[in-house]
């Protein structure tokens, strides 16, 4: 498990290239610029289409958008072959090269305990393309793709369980992290970085375009995302050892994250209620597997 | 030896150092020989057995990138479904080798429309007759793949079951042999960190694929297969010197040509089919020979033109069709002579498709038929169905 942080010891140098071309407010250009400040510059990053977050000053590898994680194999393989494993192969994708697309190789990948960093950038849709859903899109977000209707509520189904997915292929280490928590977000990374093994870190990156709320608001939403128990975060080690990296006595209610975002403009309080519904129930799991040190699904 | 193992110890012998592939009749046989290579430990490389071909095309594609030496095969369907990472693999002009395993679409017996549907793809694609020639060929596709003046990535076919399942005599060059004449592939340009500068591997990058813009970077890969060709045949010639052997000039093979009236174009076993074809035609008096075509893309338009001086008419056998438009050996050779001063018939034959037997007295038809026209004889079509 990750070591605790505190924010003077966030590396002060910095990787991104500046300027970038991402939106004010952008949750996942932080993200990017947080986590590769971990990285340092020992690393071969590939790069699959997604929002031009930040470019980051490492080698850059561009590939197909439904090969991440398999490409990513490969890099490592290569590096392994001309005796350079000491060069971290780091994947930087989005929701959809990660939860969609790019599914089938990532899971063959983990399933083959390729030694890979994979760094997904979750900002719960296709925004490079004008936010369409993806399968990482929550229940009754408003997308492009789930306009409100006489025959649409926003997304019909909740969101994949990714990290827990992938934490069931018994990897060395599935973590989750927010913008919000930046400490524990580079304390995650730079314990990854030294991981050998399947190893992958999903960051809350909220998204003022496509979940539409004000720019300056990406930290508070992220923020209470964690604190009402939507994004909670925390680590698996080997799909067994776990442990929550953020308690609260109470969590809040997620109708106070909902309320943020335009996105979820149209929910009635019974679907609040749904929502609320599942947030507390995956909570009480995370809780008692907190309480065991174990995952118990 | 059958085909696939003579494939697999080409890979060997050419110390590949990442392979991937996944497994699908007639190259299946490959992947297991790899893993029993890997298992025993035969020679250092890694060979990761994948879960999907579009994954086995970027295991190679990543690794190749760093600079390591790699090999993956396919047959038919799962090269259809590599399509995207192969264009990438082309587009970033990585030395990547694929051996293809003709499987048709339908049904699961061979013909050439696996391999030819993947033209646009940006590599060099060479079609191999027998069992040796898979052997020589691995070998001399990763000296060309991998030479600064090309970098491009190669793929090269051959029948499935004909030749991947049927046992034919192949002579082993020693290892040390290929090490001295096959040296250790260098990546160009080096993305690894050490030292890395985004500017200068920019302009590295740029200057191979054409800087400026897309259309450039097209002409420039375009220009590059075409340059593959002088240095294939380059390779050819050491190739000789140094395991005594050779298929023509690299691009095409010829086989009773000097004083061939009319020549059959063929591919794969089907060019060996014809060389008793033509053996038994000329016992007969007909002067008719033989052009193999190794390499497709880049298209050996010199030496059809050459030949075109010499021979009145050709009957090409196309082992694929692009349904609506035709076979494409003889749609390229039609507008390859099109400039030529004395025009020579050019007849279509479809044959073998699906992996239908093609006989001897098959190709013997076709021989008579183009001597026809030659002689100025009457025939009904130009286009056949064999
Ligand atoms: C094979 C393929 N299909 C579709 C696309 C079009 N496309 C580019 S980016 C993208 C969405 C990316 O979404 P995500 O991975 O969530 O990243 P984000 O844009 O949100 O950063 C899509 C659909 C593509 N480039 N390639």
């Amino acid at each position: 498990m990750s070591e605790r942080m505190i924010r003077s010891q966030i590396p002060l140098e910095e990787r991104s290239l500046s300027p970038g071309s991402a939106c004010q407010g952008c949750g996942a250009a932080l993200a990017a610029r947080l986590a590769f400040k971990a990285l340092g510059p020992n690393v071969i990053r590939l790069m699959i289409p997604c929002c031009p977050d930040t470019m980051t000053n490492n080698p850059l590898v561009v590939g197909v958008f439904e090969g991440g994680g398999a490409h990513l194999s490969g890099i490592s393989r290569g590096l392994k072959a001309i005796n350079r494993s000491d060069v971290t192969a780091v994947g930087f994708f989005g929701d959809g090269g990660t939860y969609d697309i790019g599914m089938q190789g990532l899971s063959a990948a983990a399933e083959r305990n390729e030694n890979i960093l994979v760094i997904t950038k979750d900002n719960e849709a296709y925004m490079n393309t004008g936010n369409q859903r993806s399968g990482s899109t929550p229940q009754y977000a408003m997308t492009s793709t789930n306009p409100i209707g006489p025959k649409s509520r926003g997304k019909a189904r909740p969101k994949k369980n990714i990290p827990l997915i992938f934490a069931a292929h018994y990897v060395p280490y599935v973590a989750t992290a927010s913008v919000a928590f930046p400490e524990d977000l580079i304390a995650k990374v730079s314990y990854a970085k030294e991981v050998e093994g399947f190893r992958l870190i999903v960051i809350q990156s909220p998204c003022p375009v496509g979940w539409r709320y004000s720019p300056e608001k990406t930290i508070e939403v992220s923020r209470i995302g964690v604190q009402s128990g939507v994004w909670p975060l925390y680590e698996v080690i080997d799909g067994d050892k776990f442990k929550l990296s953020y308690k609260p006595k109470e969590l809040k209610p997620v109708s106070e994250y909902i309320r943020y975002q335009a996105r979820f403009r149209h929910v009635t309080d019974v679907e609040v209620a749904e929502v609320q519904k599942r947030a507390t129930s995956n909570w009480e799991q995370l809780l008692r597997s907190d309480e065991l040190g174990r995952l118990f699904i | 030896m059958v085909g696939n193992k003579a494939c697999a110890t080409g890979v060997k012998l050419a110390r590949v150092q990442v392979a991937s592939a996944y497994p699908i009749t007639p190259q299946t046989t490959i992947t297991q020989y790899l893993s029993e290579m890997h298992a025993n430990a035969e020679f250092d490389f890694d060979f990761v057995n994948v879960e999907g071909e579009l994954t086995a095309q970027l295991i190679v594609q990543g690794a190749s990138r760093v600079g390591a030496r790699t090999f993956t095969c396919t047959a038919g369907p799962g090269l259809l479904y590599m399509h995207h990472p192969m264009q990438e693999t082309g587009t970033w002009r990585l030395p990547v080798v694929m051996a293809v395993v003709h499987r048709g679409y339908k049904g699961m017996m061979p013909d050439h429309s696996d391999l030819m549907s993947q033209q646009w793809t940006g590599w060099i694609h060479w079609y191999v007759e027998h069992a040796q020639e898979i052997l020589d060929t691995a070998l001399m596709a990763y000296k060309i793949a991998e030479d600064m003046r090309v970098r491009i990535p190669v793929a090269f076919g051959y029948d499935g079951y004909v030749l991947s399942y049927t046992a034919e005599p192949v002579e082993i060059p020693d290892q040390e042999t290929v090490d001295a004449w096959l040296p250790p592939n260098k990546p160009y340009p080096s993305i690894l960190p050490d030292g890395y500068d985004a500017r200068k591997f920019m302009m590295e990058l740029m200057e191979m694929l054409g800087a400026g813009d897309p259309q450039n970077a097209w002409k420039t890969h375009h220009e590059a297969i075409l340059g593959s060709e002088q240095v294939l045949r380059e390779t050819m010639d050491s190739f000789e010197k140094t395991f005594g052997r050779r298929y023509g000039n690299g691009m095409i093979e010829t086989y009773m040509m000097e004083d061939a009236e009319a020549a059959i174009v063929a591919m794969g076993t089907i060019a060996g089919s014809t060389r008793s074809a033509v053996d038994r035609l000329r016992s007969e008096g007909k002067k008719v020979g033989l052009i193999k075509l190794r390499s497709f893309i880049p298209f050996p338009e010199t030496d059809f033109k050459e030949w075109a001086e010499k021979v009145d008419a050709f009957a090409v056998v196309d082992r694929s069709i692009c349904p609506g438009k035709g076979g494409p050996v003889f749609n390229k050779l039609r507008s390859t002579l099109y400039n030529v001063e004395e025009r020579p018939d050019i007849l279509q034959f479809h044959a073998g498709l699906g992996g239908k037997e093609v006989r001897i007295g098959d190709l013997c038809n076709v021989g008579e038929k183009a001597l026809k026209v030659v002689q100025g004889g009457m025939v009904e079509s130009l286009v056949e169905w064999v």
